[in-house]
């Protein structure tokens, strides 16, 4: 996250490096304080079964923060997020790697587009989505 | 067109009650930096801030929504946890509301201090047919706008109703 990224150094096609995610009940349960989120299938077991879960959830905005994260760490302090993109397609749950994959679609001048999504530990894409960033040209 | 009351549908492109402001707090914005991991000193420190290019330190832009809400008696609560009146306030012949996804425009840092103002309005209900049937999908679009009137995040948030 210190480095600095150009756009000079960005191409399409190149990968991001991807980010691992394993969050854990108190971390669910402190995102649910930070956002000021009642909802029980965050933090009740048995609740969430109600609901048709096999477990407590994963919060799709907390899941969108760590999209946020990766594309933020990846441009590096001086690149600036223009846009974020994300559909919720998948359940997510806690003690379970959650992994970030992008990569470049393409360049524009200053701005790079990316291709984002968030894999389960069996490789299912629960959040795709798309990103712009903008990134500062290398002094000639 | 079974799902969306006629008087619902006529709420597409409204405004969706009142616009609502409030103060960036420092010490909240880091709780949620925290709670999501991501421990970005632009989010910590205002000379790490400067040194990537801020005026002091910002804020994480997903805080933003959490900082607009509302604080709520406990009688506001329903079985599930959530808010009665959490979701766009539109009714619908729907049983569960689910969320579907976010898409954001960030237009300018937020900086813990400022003061920010937030505006809803409903952008589309697209009633189509899934695998478990029927279904709503609804678009709102909230404006985030500073105490200089600057326009800093557009989010559009997209719900599933079924």
């Amino acid at each position: 996250m210190s480095t600095e990224r150009y756009v000079d150094d960005v191409k399409p096609g190149d990968a991001l490096p991807p980010l691992v995610k394993n969050a854990s009940r108190a971390q669910l349960f402190l995102f649910s304080a930070a956002t000021h989120n009642p909802h029980r299938i965050h933090y009740d077991r048995d609740y969430a079964k109600v609901e048709g879960h096999e477990d407590i959830l994963v919060h799709g905005p907390l899941q969108g923060a760590w999209l946020h994260q990766f594309v933020q760490d990846w441009a590096g302090p001086r690149g600036r997020v223009l846009a974020l993109a994300f559909q919720n397609r998948g359940r997510a749950f806690p003690e379970r790697d959650l992994v970030f994959h992008g990569r470049v679609s393409a360049v524009d001048g200053d701005v790079v587009s990316l291709e984002v999504w968030e894999e389960d530990d069996a490789g299912a894409v629960l959040m795709p989505g798309t990103a712009r960033v903008r990134l500062r040209r290398r002094a000639a | 067109m079974g799902l969306i009351p006629r008087e619902t549908a006529a709420l597409v492109g409204q405004r969706l009650g009142a616009p609502v402001s409030a103060a960036i707090h420092a010490h909240d914005a880091e709780r949620f930096a925290y709670a999501a991991g991501d421990t970005n000193p632009i989010y910590f420190d205002d000379a790490a801030a400067r040194a990537a290019g801020h005026r002091t330190r910002v804020v994480p832009p997903g805080f933003l929504v959490w900082a607009l809400e509302p604080p709520r008696p406990l009688e506001a609560l329903r079985e599930d946890g959530l808010w009665r009146d959490a979701g766009p306030p539109i009714r619908l012949h729907v049983s569960r509301v689910l969320y579907a996804g976010e898409e954001w425009e960030y237009r300018a840092a937020v900086h813990p201090g400022d003061t920010i103002t937030a505006e809803t309005r409903l952008a589309s209900l697209e009633e189509k047919t899934g695998g478990s049937g029927p279904f709503v999908l609804a678009t709102t679009e909230t404006t985030y706008t500073n105490q200089a009137n600057e326009v800093v995040a557009i989010l559009r948030g997209r719900r599933i109703a079924r």
